[in-house]
């Protein structure tokens, strides 16, 4: 709970969720069926992530944090998100814009016109300031 | 058997196959994440060929891409699933709403629990089963990227699943012998033995989902494979020791075959659909629809 709501402080976010599920260190809301036994049960519900160091985002909370108004927001062209998605960092030069109050050291939702591709954290590297790569949904092809 | 054994049998049953038909790339828009005109638009902007295939609620035959649709942004956001064009038609033809409790009891590796989903719009719930953990965790990733949030998955045998009539419908996609048009081996590898273990299952299976039925709620049974007895033999067996009666599908193909090896089969079998690899430009596939009386 403390590493999901660090990280939801982080973009930005005022979403709170409450009555976790943790299924095998996966953090889920909103169980639909509970019927069958506790000990077989590996997803239910929507899930929202895992804690490893820090919390790692599922896509499906990246998708929802994406349609809030308050969270932090850097937006990139197509080029830039296919770098992302590989698991590369984003020069400051390729982001479009930037919604919200990003500043250097922060985080920020890396965003693909209305889809949310991972996120970041915006600081310097040598004279460039770039969006380090923190979790990109590239993740889906590295899990396979 | 051998090939021609295959071919020979097919074509006792009104078929016209060679053993050489193949399926096109196809996909599935997902309308949980993304609208139909956005994504095709999208799609043709970069290069993407993509035909409307009329049978099916959001399924594209793919005539030509410049990269791999496998690891595009879109697919990456869960904009498109790609799935074989026959493999659309069960959870099509089961239809579940935001009303239904569905059991889906071979689930992995999700092409049909997520389109369920879509169907549901994300309500009502989906309870998904399968015994093999590791394709669980291709369904789970499936779950994910496609935005689905209305389904619990359990590893386990459905077999296993008590029987109390909990769901208003059930999915079984039942493991079976496959077909010759995903498989270029499976001439080469498919005895008589494994058709006969395979329809044997498919009956535990069959009798098990009756079981998790509320009356009046629907079982839709569907195989890849073109063995009577894992499909017609087994629908038969099915309205023989079940209290359930078929219904229409809509969906292409031929009718049920309702002479099989001599014998004749009841007419209403013929509302089961069958689709034959020279047909439709799809895999081999079977589909029944009962409803618990």
């Amino acid at each position: 709970m403390r590493l999901l709501r660090r990280f939801l402080i982080q973009v930005g976010s005022k979403y709170r969720p409450e009555d976790l599920l943790s299924i095998n260190n996966k953090r889920f809301i909103e169980p639909v069926d509970a019927s069958l036994p506790r000990d077989a049960m590996t997803y239910n519900g929507l899930y929202l992530g895992f804690n490893r160091k820090w919390f790692i985002p599922s896509s499906l909370l990246l998708q929802k944090l994406a349609k809030e108004e308050e969270t932090k927001k850097a937006y990139v062209d197509r080029d830039a998100a296919w770098f992302f998605v590989v698991g590369r960092d984003i020069f400051e030069e390729n982001v479009q814009r930037f919604k919200g109050d990003v500043k250097l050291g922060k985080y920020c939702l890396v965003m693909y016109g209305e889809g949310c591709i991972g996120y970041g954290r915006y600081e310097t590297s040598g004279n460039l300031r770039v969006i380090k790569n923190m979790f990109d949904i590239g993740d889906f092809l590295r899990r396979e | 058997m051998s090939r021609e054994d295959f071919i020979e049998l097919y074509q006792s049953l009104g078929a016209t196959v060679t053993g050489d038909e193949v399926t096109p790339k196809t996909l599935r828009l997902n309308p949980l994440a993304t609208d139909e005109s956005t994504l095709i638009e999208t799609l043709t902007a970069q290069g993407v060929e993509l035909e409307k295939i009329p049978f099916l609620d959001h399924g594209y035959r793919v005539i030509s891409s410049p990269f791999s649709l496998g690891s595009s942004i879109e697919y990456l956001l869960g904009h498109y699933f790609l799935q074989e064009t026959a493999s659309q038609l069960p959870a099509q033809a089961l239809s579940p709403s935001s009303e239904d409790a569905v059991l889906d009891m071979a689930s992995a590796p999700g092409g049909k629990t997520t389109q369920m989903a879509a169907y549901m719009g994300n309500g009502g719930s989906i309870t998904a089963v399968d015994v093999n953990r590791r394709r669980l965790y291709a369904l789970e990733n499936n779950l994910e990227r496609m935005g689905v949030r209305n389904t619990a998955v359990y590893n386990m045998d459905s077999l296993d699943l008590p029987d109390e009539p909990m769901f208003t419908k059930v999915l079984l996609d039942a493991p079976c012998s496959g077909n010759y048009v995903t498989d270029s081996r499976w001439f080469g590898k498919r005895k008589k033995a494994h058709i006969q273990h395979n329809f044997m299952v498919q009956r535990k299976l069959l009798a098990k989902a009756v079981s998790l039925l509320e009356t009046g709620g629907a079982l839709l049974y569907a195989t890849c494979s073109l063995e009577p007895e894992e499909n017609e033999l087994n629908v038969r067996w099915l309205l023989e020791n079940h209290d359930v009666k078929l219904e229409d599908i809509d969906a292409p193909g031929s009718p049920g075959v309702t002479e099989i090896f001599g014998d004749q089969l009841d007419e209403s079998i013929k509302k089961c659909r069958r689709l034959w690899p020279n047909d439709m430009g799809t895999q081999g596939f079977f589909l029944a629809k009962a409803v618990k009386l």
